[in-house]
Formats: structure tokens, C-alpha cells, sequence
């Protein structure tokens, strides 16, 4: 009797470290974030709070700040998603049909990868400098007046969209790389034979059968740029020139650790508003992708 | 069309030749078979007729044109692969119209098209599908309308049956036969199931270690076999084959210390096969070699008998009149067709 009670329990044993950690660390504070953001006037050292209510969203979406943060990620978003993702596409497809130096190109393009986000933060922070930048060396060669990447709020905005879409793009090309050797090559055969050109071959076969791993590249990249902070401190050390490059996760770490004293409140509101738009936004893609398959 | 092969090599590697001086002659109108074992060279030789290989030695013509090099698409030829190659995101109708869609054909004329090629193969009713949602041989079904959609020269089948059930095999092999026989297209279709060739081909290409073994009809390969290995390949159940040696002007069955009652004009001492038919030896109490029945099995009018004759079995085919039972001792005769005498170095064919 013992033993086969032993038996029932030992699946939950083994589950359990599993069980613990996510309790720990992914549900309890997701539900104390959706708590804390209910909470009106709430006072993290003492734990005081006048009542709940939808007070710390108002006063979110009322932020000029906020609105600008959240202007300035989907702008972000908008722009580096579909960049990334056809360079992606096209340097994947390039690679795939590269038969020497394979090994030599993987490692280059996995370097952003493996490289410390800030250490080439900082190297990229030195690529844009105004007066010895490599950028604008490069630019003059072809007689573009130099540009102050980093120093103006008309171009830093640029600067961070090319740091982000260099940073995001090995991920992307590795598992576009994937996708293509997963096609199955009696396809291309079948098309050369009845005389198909590389172009149409290109959007004809190999863009539709890749389709569900550049949607599932779409779904990760959008996640992760929806969440662009990091990128910020190695180049701008900060949320670029007066604040102008605000972006979400920049106004929630804002609200909690810059200001005093911190409006825990409004950081949960702020992060929850984030994750619907992430959340609408993937629904959409979701929607679209059902659609095609069609 | 007429398709002349002359002197083909193909070699991949300094020591390997794929494809070794490779001759024939496949005439119009005809279905011809590539038939042979794994690695014999006869996928190799179907790629070198699409286009996908170029030989190393060698010319092939099309008519009077001269293809060896020239480019897949430019050669008039359907291909039909083994796993059909439907493209999984395009419907049916999407993947029969694809060909004619390169060739910029207009839409309205390739949907004609493509429509009349589908009722010929009989998938009319499956056009807005796509290839996931159709049986294995529904696939095969498309994948043959889309290689004909174009009006190919020539028709190039790659195993196209060996991916189907035993069922579906015999009816898409005899669709085959009939969807050949109504557009009247040269077709060459490649197979290692001897019973598929012999039942589809009006001709059949047998080879072996890339050397072409013999081209014939497919009862003549069967009735006589040029040597050893094509009397092996053909046949169910497989040709009986017995070591020997030559006294007296005789076969003497080394394998069962008989001698066979075979007569042949050959050296004494001489080492053969002597190779039969299960439908060529009959039941003879007269006859010199002899066997102990192990076991029949009745097959309507006649019985299978399998006869134990020294260390080793042969099969027979007997009259189901006859009462043999388990260890009873019977005399072998040979009827006049399907005996075969084969040298045992060379394989070539003395009887």
C-alpha cells in the first residue's frame, strides 16, 4: 500500500524543484505586480496604501512621459522588426547556398551573440562617435556631411534602430538557417527542371515553406524589441538626449529606481500595459499567420 | 520521341563509374523500364536524362538533337519523383498550373490546362486541395499531371510506386500504364521490383554495377536470360540454382552427387549453374536426380512443392493431381523452356 502511494506522489517530487522555482520567481511576482498595480498611493517601505483602483493606470496613460516611451517603442518596433527581419531573410538564404567557408561564416555572423551586449555597446558607442567615428568616415567617403549619431535627438533615435537591428540579427539569421535546410531540396530540383529563375524560386518555394519559421522569428523579435532598454545605456548611457528616447521598459526601471520615492504602482500599471500590447500585438500576428496558411 | 544513348559513362570518383559504357535505344511511343538492384547506376542514368547529372563520357540524343549538356528545362522532360515533390503550400490545381505558370503561359490557358490533365489522371475533384490532404496515391496522381501538363518530350519516373502501399501499387502502376498509353509520350520509368517492370514496361533495361545486363521484351529477358544474374533478378518465386559441373557431356548437380540429365557440349570438368524455372521441372520416377519432398502448398490447379536435394532446396511447381507427401523421395525432370546452364566464373550462358 505504501509503494503504490510512493508511486502516485513520485511524479510530484520529481516536479517539484521544477514547481518551487516557478512559483518563486515567475508566479508570485506576476501576481504581485497585477496586485501592486491595483494599489492607490501604495508605499513600498511601509506597505500603506489608500485603496484599490485603475487610479495608477490613469495616471500612466496621462504621463507625457509614458506616452512618449510608448511612441517611441512602437516606432521602434516598426522599424526594426521589418528591417531585421528581411535582411535576415535574405543573409539566411545567401549563407544556405554557400557551400565553402561555411564554418568560417557561421562563427562571424554568431559573433553579436556570444559578444557581451555592452562591451559592443561600447565599440558601437565609438563606430558612431561625431568626430572619429568609423560611420561618418564612411559616409564622408560617399559625401555625406557628418552626423552627430548619438549627441542629436534627430539622429539618435537611428543610431539605436541600427545597433538594434545588428544586435538582433544573428538570433534571427540561425533559426531563418534552420528553416531552410529543413526544405526539403527535391523542391528546387523540381522547379529547376520545369526551368524556374532563382527570383521566382525565391518567392514562389522558398518564402512559402519558410513562412512558419519567419513568423516564429517575428513573434520572439517583436517580444524582445517591445523591450528595448538594454541598448539604450551602452550608447546614450541613459535614455538619449533630455529623455527624448524614453522606451517602456525605460519608463517602468524610471519610475521605481530613478525617482524618489519610487511609485511601484505606477512601474506594475506601466508593465502591465506593455504586455497587452505585446499580447494584442501577437493575437494579431497570430491572426494573420492563420489567415495565409489558407 | 526517340531517345539514343551512346556509350554513357559516369564517373563520380576516380574509382567508381556509376554508369560504365552505357548504350540503347528507347523508341517512341514506348515505356521503357530501368530496372536493377540498388546502386546499379539506374537512378544515375534517369538524372543524366533530366539534366540533373551530365555524363562524364558519351552522348545522349533526343530525335537528332544532341541534349548531353544541355540544361533540364530546356530539354522538354517531365520528371516524377519518388516522393512526389508537390510543393505542400500550393493547392493542386496551384501545382499542376506551376510548370505552364515559368513558361508565362496565360492564366486562363494554363487553368484549361491544368483542368483537362487533372481529368485525365482523375484528380478533378481534388483541385482546391492541398497535397497534405491527399492519399499517397492521389499525390502520385498530381505529381504525373504536373509533369505532363507541359507536354513533355519525354516522361521520367523515379521509383514512383515504391512509396505506396501493395495495393495501391498494382492499381497505380496499371494507371500509369494507361495514362502513358493515352498521351502516347516516351516514358522511362526507373524500378528495383522486377514483377513492376515485367507487368508495366514494353521494355525493360536491365543493369547491374552500372554495365547494361540486357534490353529486351519483358518476356524475352524472362524465357532467355542473356546470363546468370537477369535469370536471378527476374522471376517469383526466384530461379532455382544449382552448382555443377560438367561429366560425360552431362550436368552433374555437385550439390545433390546426381547427375541432372542435362545434356551440354562443353569441357569436362567445367564448372556451371544449372538454374530452373519452378515451372519448368515436372514429376519423373525415370528421371537420374532426385529429391525428398519437405513440404506443398496447393495453388488451385498446381501445388508449389519445396524439394530437398543434398544440402540444399529448390522449388517446383507440381501437378495438384499428384499426391506427394513430407519425406517422400521423387524423381526431377526438366521440361524443354526455363533450364539454363550459366558459367560459374563469368555467368555467361551455355544452354
Amino acid at each position: 500500500m505504501k509503494s503504490r502511494f510512493f508511486e502516485k506522489v513520485k511524479p510530484f517530487l520529481y516536479l517539484a524543484p521544477f514547481i518551487v522555482g516557478v512559483t518563486i520567481f515567475t508566479l508570485y511576482p506576476i501576481v504581485n505586480v497585477v496586485k501592486m498595480s491595483l494599489m492607490e498611493n501604495y508605499k513600498y517601505l511601509t506597505g500603506d496604501f489608500t485603496g484599490y483602483g485603475f487610479g495608477n493606470f490613469k495616471t500612466v496613460i496621462e504621463d507625457q512621459y509614458f506616452r512618449q516611451a510608448m511612441g517611441n517603442t512602437l516606432k521602434y518596433v516598426a522599424v526594426v522588426i521589418p528591417i531585421s527581419t528581411c535582411l535576415a531573410v535574405v543573409i539566411a538564404t545567401l549563407l544556405n547556398s554557400i557551400k565553402k567557408f561555411q564554418a568560417l561564416l557561421q562563427t562571424a555572423y554568431f559573433l553579436p551573440m556570444v559578444t557581451s551586449v555592452t562591451a559592443v555597446g561600447l565599440a558601437w558607442r565609438f563606430m558612431f562617435n561625431y568626430k572619429q567615428g568609423v560611420i561618418n568616415y564612411v559616409l564622408s567617403l560617399f559625401g555625406v556631411p557628418a552626423i552627430d549619431w548619438l549627441g542629436a535627438t534627430a539622429s539618435n533615435f537611428s543610431a539605436l534602430c541600427v545597433y538594434g537591428i545588428w544586435a538582433i540579427l544573428p538570433f534571427t539569421i540561425i533559426l531563418l538557417v534552420s528553416g531552410l535546410q529543413n526544405i526539403d531540396p527535391m523542391y528546387y530540383t523540381a522547379a529547376k527542371v520545369d526551368g524556374a529563375k532563382p527570383l521566382r524560386i525565391f518567392f514562389r518555394i522558398t518564402i512559402p515553406l519558410l513562412a512558419p519559421t519567419i513568423f516564429l522569428v517575428l513573434t520572439v523579435n517583436c517580444i524582445s524589441c517591445f523591450k528595448v532598454y538594454n541598448e539604450l545605456f551602452p550608447l546614450f548611457a541613459g535614455p538619449g538626449i533630455a529623455y527624448n528616447l524614453f522606451t517602456v521598459v525605460y519608463y517602468i526601471y524610471y519610475e521605481f529606481r530613478v525617482l524618489t520615492p519610487a511609485k511601484y504602482g505606477l512601474a506594475a500599471a506601466a508593465a502591465l500595459m506593455l504586455f497587452g500590447v505585446i499580447f494584442v500585438v501577437n493575437m494579431l500576428k497570430s491572426f494573420v499567420e492563420k489567415k495565409l496558411s489558407n | 520521341m526517340r531517345v539514343r544513348l551512346e556509350n554513357i559513362t559516369k564517373q563520380f570518383n576516380k574509382d567508381t563509374k556509376a554508369v560504365n559504357n552505357f548504350s540503347a535505344v528507347i523508341e517512341s511511343g514506348e515505356l521503357v523500364t530501368l530496372l536493377g538492384p540498388s546502386g546499379c547506376g539506374k537512378s544515375t542514368m534517369l538524372n543524366m536524362l533530366s539534366g540533373i547529372l551530365i555524363p562524364t563520357e558519351g552522348k545522349i540524343y533526343f530525335d537528332d538533337d544532341d541534349v548531353t549538356e544541355m540544361p533540364s528545362d530546356q530539354r522538354g522532360i517531365g520528371l516524377v519523383f519518388q516522393n512526389y515533390a508537390l510543393y505542400p503550400h500550393m493547392t493542386v490545381l496551384e501545382n499542376i498550373c506551376f510548370p505552364l505558370e515559368i513558361k508565362k503561359v496565360p492564366k486562363a490557358e494554363r487553368i484549361a490546362r491544368a483542368t483537362e490533365m487533372a481529368k485525365l489522371v482523375h484528380v478533378d475533384m481534388l483541385l482546391d486541395r492541398k497535397p497534405g490532404q491527399l492519399s499517397g496515391g492521389q499525390q502520385q496522381r498530381v505529381a504525373i499531371a504536373r509533369a505532363l501538363v507541359k507536354q513533355p518530350r519525354l516522361l521520367l519516373l523515379d521509383e514512383p510506386l515504391s512509396n505506396l502501399d501493395a495495393r495501391l501499387r498494382i492499381e497505380m502502376r496499371e494507371e500509369i500504364r494507361r495514362i502513358q498509353q493515352e498521351t502516347k509520350v516516351t516514358a522511362i520509368f526507373v524500378t528495383h521490383d522486377q514483377e513492376e517492370a515485367m507487368s508495366i514496361s514494353d521494355h525493360i533495361i536491365l543493369m547491374k554495377d552500372g554495365f547494361l545486363q540486357q534490353f529486351d521484351e519483358p518476356q524475352v529477358l524472362y524465357d532467355s536470360p542473356a546470363n546468370c544474374f537477369t535469370a536471378d533478378f527476374l522471376g517469383n518465386p526466384p530461379i532455382n540454382k544449382m552448382e555443377g559441373v560438367v561429366r560425360n557431356g552431362e550436368v552433374y548437380v555437385t550439390d545433390a552427387n546426381l547427375p541432372s540429365g542435362v545434356k551440354i557440349d562443353l569441357p569436362e570438368g567445367k564448372e556451371v549453374y544449372l538454374s530452373f524455372r519452378a515451372e519448368s521441372a515436372e514429376y519423373n520416377p525415370e528421371a537420374s536426380l532426385k529429391g525428398t519432398v519437405i513440404m506443398t502448398s496447393v495453388m488451385g490447379k498446381e501445388k508449389i512443392t519445396s524439394i530437398k536435394l543434398g544440402n540444399m532446396e529448390v522449388r517446383a511447381y507440381m501437378d495438384a493431381k499428384l499426391t506427394l507427401k513430407s519425406g517422400q523421395e521423387i524423381g526431377i525432370g526438366f521440361k524443354d523452356t526455363g533450364v539454363f546452364v550459366f558459367d560459374r566464373e563469368t555467368g555467361e550462358r551455355y544452354l
